[in-house]
């Protein structure tokens, strides 16, 4: 049987296959008109707001990607192609791995939380990508996997009744977006969906 | 997850192996030699496993091994089914990907393999045909025949001959829109080619979906009724296809599925089949795939469960239904009874929804997004208003006096 590539030869030929430039670096050139926040500064971002004393911990790092609007449009082709769809699924539905399209994120849900959670990977499942893709391409998904959490409504807490549920996504095989929650039709009950 | 599947004997008192087949590759890894005689032309050749694939492609080809092994003593042949290929997106991999999708007979003591039969060449929806395969010796058209049934994913009925590996009959019974018939010349199904899987095209009304007609749910038969009973699904599907690289310790894909209930409207049905006489006797319809195991007693009841709570006994010549229990959470384990020591007979079921069905209900997935769960929350998206995951151990008795049966509660 064939041995699984090592992480450093897996990652030369992601890079082959998806045409980034620089092997040279570990840290490839961010996106021009931002810059990269150090690496010290971001094992600080806390995953929570809830501290003991009067303290501020706002994160002091911000996505190199925060105002570039398309971000989550190539977090979404480098989503399909790192097979983050297969355990998480279109739009981020769910499956193996947990749901990202509801607001809900263990290790918190800014751009910074979610940039570590897929550098440094989490248990249960969840790769350690930081030592196989370039910065900027990570940044990029953590743009597009906030782009898809954005479910309209935010609850404290999570029940369900039977009239809970009032809307779904326009299914990803009729819309590829990396803005699903845009897209919405009335709840069908697990009947076909109403189309395009 | 682009592996390659295998079974494997061990000697039960040290634990070592005593003989490995794969599903993939050359003919000495697959154990396929002197005495391998498939019934059908398309299954003879050298290391078909190896050349029914694009280069290297069967080293991560799929068709796993992870449902049931069947055995007869008689014979000394075990019998068991291989899943689908990897990736789903089959334009990756032209070829009838052998030996994917595949029912073997092997020796018990050596794994030789006698025959094989493919069901599904160049599968294009994810019909892996783990599930079980029953033996019978029955009567066929006025003749004794020893029998292997294999209740496909495909959404056929197949009645094997299981000396020889010939396919004696293969009908429907659920919908099918996929594939037009199972020529039994060649052994291969005749397949819908106006449904093909062209790369980035959404397909639509894809009959039965993705998990199948029936998945690995386990049938049981009644020798007194003469009947297969069979918990299913009656599902359909959207699919739409894109390339996927192989990268390992993730999922190898490739495939945006949604599924929805069959037409009818339901999503299952607990069907009655008739083996000898290739039809259905009688069936009930469900709201939700019936993915319990089924259980089927002397005394001619058959029992049940639904992914909405209730367990159910229905009479196994009708259908009619005798009792039902609402227990804690959907039913997807399996039925036993036994004679406890104090003599009366008990039921015994495990509540406690999950697995793929049911997944959207005990798991961190979101009910509003269809093409969750490998598209299986389309089709349960309402789960989570009717239960929750859980986990209960349910024994009922049958009462000691049939007189006083009406008056007690199990």
């Amino acid at each position: 049987m064939r041995k699984p590539p090592s992480i450093a030869l897996l990652s030369v030929a992601l890079l082959g296959l998806f045409g980034f430039s620089s092997m040279s670096s570990s840290e490839p050139p961010p996106p021009s008109g931002a810059s990269s926040p150090s690496s010290s500064d971001l094992i600080k971002t806390p995953v929570t707001r809830i501290f003991p004393g009067d303290v501020d911990l706002a994160p002091k790092v911000k996505s190199p990607v925060a105002d570039d609007a398309a971000a989550a449009e190539r977090g979404r082709k480098y989503f399909a192609n790192f097979n983050c769809v297969g355990c998480h699924a279109d739009n981020g539905g769910g499956g193996m791995g947990p749901a990202l399209s509801n607001r809900s994120f263990i290790y918190g849900g800014s751009a910074e939380n979610i940039y570590l959670t897929i550098s440094q990977g989490r248990p249960n499942g969840m790769p350690a990508w930081g030592a196989i893709l370039p910065s900027n391409v990570i940044w990029d998904l953590a743009a597009y996997v906030q782009s898809i959490s954005k479910a309209p409504e935010t609850q404290w807490g999570k029940t369900t009744s039977l009239d809970a549920l009032k809307i779904e996504q326009v299914p990803a095989e009729f819309k590829a977006t990396p803005d699903p929650w845009q897209f919405t039709e009335p709840f069908t009950d697990g009947q076909k969906p109403n189309g395009e | 997850m682009g592996v390659r599947g295998w079974v494997t004997a061990l000697d039960e008192k040290d634990g070592s192996t005593v003989w490995r087949a794969y599903s993939t590759g050359p003919d000495k890894d697959v154990l396929i030699g002197e005495d391998f005689k498939p019934f059908y032309d398309s299954l003879k050749g050298k290391d078909l496993g190896v050349s029914t694939w694009p280069a290297e492609h069967w080293l991560n080809g799929g068709g796993t091994v992870w449902g049931w092994i069947s055995y007869d003593p008689q014979l000394n042949l075990i019998y068991y089914g291989t899943a689908n290929p990897g990736p789903w997106n089959s334009n990756q991999r032209p070829g009838d990907n052998l030996w994917t999708t595949t029912i073997f007979a092997r020796d018990a003591d050596t794994g030789a393999a006698k025959w094989g039969y493919q069901i599904n060449p160049h599968d294009l929806w994810d019909y892996d045909e783990i599930n079980e395969n029953v033996l019978l010796d029955l009567d066929i058209d006025g003749q004794a025949r020893k029998v292997l049934v294999h209740i496909g994913r495909n959404g056929h009925m197949y009645v094997v001959d299981r000396k020889t590996g010939e396919v004696l009959s293969a009908e429907p019974y659920d919908t099918v829109t996929s594939i037009k018939t199972i020529d039994l010349k060649t052994g291969r199904p005749v397949l819908d080619e106006s449904k093909h899987p062209d790369l980035e095209k959404v397909i639509r009304d894809v009959c039965p979906a993705s998990p199948g007609a029936k998945d690995w749910q386990p049938t049981a038969w009644s020798p007194r009724t003469k009947l297969l009973y069979v918990p299913h699904q009656h599902l359909c599907m959207n699919y739409k296809t894109s390339e996927v690289g192989y990268i390992a310790g993730t999922p190898f894909v490739g495939a945006t599925v949604d599924m929805y209930a069959g037409p009818g409207g339901y999503r299952g049905e607990f069907t009655a089949w008739d083996v000898a006489n290739k039809k259905k006797a009688w069936s009930i319809a469900e709201n939700f795939p019936v993915w319990s195991g089924t259980l089927v007693t002397a005394g001619d009841v058959a029992f049940y469960g639904t992914m909405d709570r209730w367990f159910k006994a229905v009479d196994a010549k009708s259908g009619k239904l005798l009792w039902k229990f609402h227990a804690g959470s959907g039913i997807i384990g399996q039925p036993v009874t036994y004679e406890g020591s104090d003599g009366r007979q008990y039921i015994a079921i495990l509540s406690g929804v999950g697995g793929w069905s049911g997944a959207v209900a005990n798991a961190e997935i979101d009910p509003r997004v269809r093409n969750g769960a490998l598209g299986f929350t389309g089709a349960t998206q309402d789960l989570p208003t009717y239960t929750k995951g859980g986990s209960e151990l349910l024994v009922f008795a049958i009462p000691k006096d049939a007189a006083v049966q009406a008056q007690t509660s199990p």
